[in-house]
C-alpha cells in the first residue's frame, strides 16, 4: 500500500531500532524512579520486602517445610514479578503512549518490547542479590546457572506474545487493564510462586499443570537451586506455543495498528 | 528528478464512534454484545492527489475539519490511508501537534534525547546537537526542568527546534507555529526559508493566509476532505477568501427587523449589514480625546471606536475587526483582534470592545468606520456593518489619504545642508523633533 523510503536515512533499520529500544528503556526506567527518593534501589527493596514477609509467613506462621525457603521464594518471586508487571504495563503500552504513537515514523510494535525489556532489566538488577541468597543459604551454584539466559529468552518470548495481545485488546476495551490486574493477582496464588507445585492435590494436577508459568518458575529453580537440567520436553512445547502465539498476536497487533491512532 | 511527496487518490475513512457502541467489556456484556459494529463512517479525505517536487514549499488551507491535519499525519506515516497511495522520499521532520513525543514528567533535555532518537538520529548525534537545539529554542534556563512546567509556547519552540535539527528532507508543520510569540514565529519562518533554499520540501498548514501567500510556492485548498483547488498562492488564497465572503452572505438571514444606528442610519440586511446574526453588533460609537461621542475629529487627534454587541448563545473566541474606508470604498485602515494574537474569551452576553487610536493621521475628508465580528477561524461573519458609521476628519483640504505630522523648512542649500551622503544633518532633525 504505502512505501516509506527509509533506506537513505540510516546505516540500517536495526541500528535505529536498537538505539530506539535503548533510549526508550532508559526513559521508562527514569520515569519509574522519577521523584522517588531511593530511585533504582526500589527494584531491590521491593522483592526484599516481599521476601521478608513471605518468609515470615511460610516459615514461622504456617511452615511449608521447604528447604532453603528464602532462595526458593526469591527465585519464584523474581520470575513471577517480571511476568506480572510486564503484562500489567504492556496492557497500557499503546493507550499510555499516545504521544509516541502519534509521532511520524514511530514503530508502534516496539512498545510492548520496551515494556518487557524494562522489567527484564529490573530483574537483572535483582539477580545478583538472588545469587548471593543462594550462596549464603548454603546452596551452591552449578554450571546449570549458565543456562539461565536461554530460560529468560523463553520467558521473554512467552511474555511478549501475551503483551502484544493485551496491548491490542486494551485499545478497544479499556477495562482490560483492570481485568488483567485481577486475573494476574489470582494467578499469583494458583502458580507455585511461594509454595511448591508438588503440594497440588493429585486430581487437580492435570489442570494446574497447564499453566506455563508453573514450568518456567520450576525451571528457574532447577537451574539455580538444584543444579539440574529442567524438563526440556515441557519447555520445548511451551517455546513452540510461545513462538506461535507471538506470531499470531503480532499479526493481530499489526492489523489493528491503524486503529490505534484513531482510537486514542 | 523524483518527487519528494507523491499522493495519489488518497482516501481516509474515519469511524465516528456511535454513542451506543460499548467502550468497555462491562457495557458489551450488559448489552449482550450487541451494537459492537454500530459505527458511522465518514471520509476525512477523498480523492486527493498531488505531487510535490523537492525544495518546494506548499501551503494547505481550508477550514477546520477540512482534513488538513489528517493529510499531514498520513504523509508523516501516522495512520494508514484506506484508499490510494502516499510515497515519501526522504527523512521526515515533523511538528504535527504539541504533545507528540514529549513526556510531561521528563526534563526538556531528556525529552530531546528521546525525540531525536525517534526521529532517526543516533544517541551521539543528539548529544552533539543538544546545545544547538537548546539555543535555537531559547530554553537554556529551563531545559533541565520537567516539560510539564513549560508553557505551550515553550513546548512548541522545543518541538520545532528538534524537528529542524534532525536533518529533515521533508518538513511537515501543522499550525503549531501560531502558538509562539511573533519574534519566534519570524525566526521559525526564516529557518524554514533556509531549509527550503537547501532543497528541503515543506508542507505547511496555515490559517494565516498572508503567510501562505508570502512564503509558499503553491497552495492546496481542502474543503470537507476534497481538494478544491491547487495552484499559485495568490489565486487560490483569493478564491478561498471569496468563498468565505460568500459563505457570510449565504448565512445572512433574509429578513431582519429594521434597525437604526444611534445616529439614524438605517441598517438593512444585505445592503450595509451582513452576517449570520448569531452575534449582533448593537452599536458602534465614536469618541474623541475627551471621551465624548463624536462624528468628527481633527486630523491627528485621538479616536476611540467602541463596538457594543450582544449574543443569545455562547460564542467561542470571536474575532472583531474595525476598518476605516473612504466613501469610494477604498480601505485606509484595517485591524482585527486575531492579528494582534488577542484571543477573546467565550462570549455569552452583551458587552463592548473598544479600539483606541492614539492619533489618527488621515487626510481630511469623509470616511466610514466599518465594524465586524467573525467566527473564530474567519469561516464566516456573525455581523458586519458596512458604511453605516460616518466619520469626518477635518484638516486642510488635500489629496491623498495620510496626513502624518509634518514640517516644511526652507533653507539655503549651501549653508544649511551638507550633502556629504545626501542625509540631513542631525541638528536639523533635532529641530524638527522639537517643533513637533
Amino acid at each position: 500500500m504505502k512505501t516509506l523510503a527509509f533506506a537513505t536515512v540510516l546505516p540500517g533499520r536495526t541500528v535505529y531500532l536498537r538505539d530506539l529500544l535503548r533510549e526508550l528503556v532508559i526513559r521508562e526506567m527514569k520515569l519509574q524512579y522519577k521523584s522517588s527518593l531511593l530511585g533504582v534501589a526500589w527494584s531491590l527493596l521491593n522483592p526484599l520486602l516481599q521476601l521478608l514477609i513471605f518468609t515470615f509467613l511460610f516459615r514461622v506462621v504456617m511452615p511449608l517445610g521447604i528447604e532453603n525457603y528464602p532462595a526458593f521464594l526469591f527465585c519464584g518471586m523474581l520470575a513471577w514479578t517480571w511476568f506480572q508487571i510486564s503484562l500489567v504495563q504492556a496492557t497500557n503500552a499503546i493507550t499510555g503512549h499516545r504521544e509516541l504513537i502519534r509521532r511520524p515514523g514511530f514503530p508502534a510494535p516496539m512498545l510492548p518490547v520496551i515494556t518487557v525489556t524494562t522489567n527484564l532489566i529490573n530483574l537483572l538488577l535483582a539477580l545478583p542479590l538472588l545469587l548471593v541468597f543462594v550462596l549464603i543459604s548454603g546452596g551452591e551454584l552449578k554450571w546449570t546457572a549458565l543456562l539461565l539466559p536461554f530460560l529468560m529468552l523463553l520467558q521473554f518470548i512467552f511474555t511478549l506474545s501475551l503483551a502484544y495481545f493485551l496491548a491490542t485488546v486494551n485499545v478497544i476495551f479499556r477495562d482490560t487493564q483492570h481485568i488483567i490486574g485481577v486475573v494476574l493477582q489470582l494467578m499469583f496464588f494458583v502458580t507455585p510462586v511461594f509454595y511448591s507445585g508438588s503440594r497440588y492435590p493429585e486430581k487437580y494436577q492435570p489442570i494446574l499443570k497447564l499453566n506455563p508459568m508453573l514450568h518456567i518458575i520450576g525451571a528457574y529453580r532447577d537451574l539455580l537451586l538444584y543444579g539440574k537440567i529442567p524438563n526440556l520436553a515441557t519447555l520445548g512445547v511451551i517455546a513452540a506455543f510461545a513462538v506461535l502465539f507471538l506470531f499470531l498476536s503480532y499479526k493481530v497487533f499489526i492489523s489493528m495498528r491503524d486503529r490505534f491512532v484513531e482510537e486514542l | 528528478m523524483n518527487d519528494a511527496i507523491v499522493v495519489e487518490n488518497l482516501g481516509k475513512r474515519f469511524r465516528r464512534l456511535h454513542t451506543d457502541r460499548p467502550g468497555s467489556f462491562k457495557e458489551a456484556v450488559l448489552r449482550g454484545f450487541r451494537n459492537l459494529r454500530l459505527q458511522e463512517e465518514f471520509w476525512a479525505l477523498r480523492d486527493v492527489s498531488f505531487r510535490v517536487p523537492p525544495g518546494k514549499m506548499v501551503g494547505i488551507i481550508g477550514q477546520n475539519g477540512a482534513g488538513k491535519s489528517t493529510l499531514l499525519r498520513l504523509i508523516g506515516g501516522v495512520g494508514q490511508p484506506n484508499e490510494g497511495e502516499i510515497s515519501v522520499n526522504g527523512r521526515i521532520g515533523a511538528l504535527l501537534d504539541l504533545t507528540t513525543g514529549f513526556h510531561p514528567d521528563l526534563t526538556g533535555r531528556e525529552n530531546v534525547f528521546v525525540s531525536g532518537v525517534i526521529c532517526g538520529l543516533t544517541r551521539r548525534e543528539v548529544s552533539e546537537r543538544m546545545d544547538e537545539i537548546i539555543a535555537f529554542a531559547e530554553l537554556e534556563k529551563s531545559i533541565d526542568n520537567p516539560i510539564r512546567t513549560y508553557s505551550t509556547g515553550m513546548q512548541m519552540r522545543l518541538g520545532f527546534s528538534v524537528a529542524i535539527h534532525t536533518d529533515p528532507e521533508i518538513l511537515l508543520i501543522d499550525e503549531v507555529l501560531a502558538v509562539g510569540d511573533m519574534a519566534f514565529q519570524q525566526k521559525c519562518l526564516a529557518r524554514i526559508q533556509e531549509f527550503k533554499a537547501r532543497g528541503c520540501t515543506i508542507l505547511l498548514i496555515s490559517h494565516d493566509l498572508s503567510q501562505a501567500k508570502q512564503f509558499c510556492d503553491e497552495v492546496i485548498w481542502l474543503r470537507a476532505g476534497q481538494m478544491v483547488a491547487r495552484g499559485t498562492p495568490e489565486v487560490i488564497v483569493g478564491e478561498y477568501v471569496a468563498e468565505l465572503a460568500s459563505e457570510t452572505r449565504r448565512r445572512t438571514p433574509a429578513s431582519m427587523p429594521e434597525v437604526h444606528t444611534p445616529d439614524g442610519t438605517e441598517l438593512r440586511v444585505n445592503e450595509n449589514r451582513f452576517g449570520s446574526m448569531e452575534m449582533e453588533i448593537t452599536a458602534v460609537r465614536l469618541f474623541d480625546a475627551n471621551g465624548l461621542p463624536t462624528r468628527e475629529i481633527l486630523s491627528g487627534q485621538p479616536l476611540s471606536v467602541a463596538i457594543e454587541f450582544k449574543t443569545s448563545r455562547p460564542i467561542q473566541h470571536p474575532i472583531f475587526s474595525v476598518s476605516i474606508s473612504c466613501e469610494s470604498g477604498f480601505i485606509c485602515f484595517d485591524a482585527n483582534t486575531a492579528e494582534q494574537n488577542l484571543k477573546l474569551p467565550i462570549i455569552d452576553q452583551c458587552g463592548r470592545i473598544v479600539l483606541h487610536f492614539e492619533r489618527l493621521d488621515l487626510a481630511g475628508g469623509k470616511y466610514f468606520v466599518d465594524a465586524g465580528v467573525y467566527e473564530k477561524d474567519w469561516a464566516y461573519g456573525y455581523d458586519y456593518h458596512w458604511h453605516a458609521y460616518p466619520l469626518e476628519i477635518r484638516a486642510p483640504k488635500s489629496q491623498g489619504v495620510l496626513r502624518p505630522p509634518q514640517l516644511w523648512e526652507l533653507s539655503d542649500l549651501a549653508k544649511d545642508m551638507e550633502t556629504v551622503d545626501g542625509s540631513l544633518r542631525p541638528k536639523l532633525l533635532e529641530q524638527l523633533g522639537a517643533k513637533l
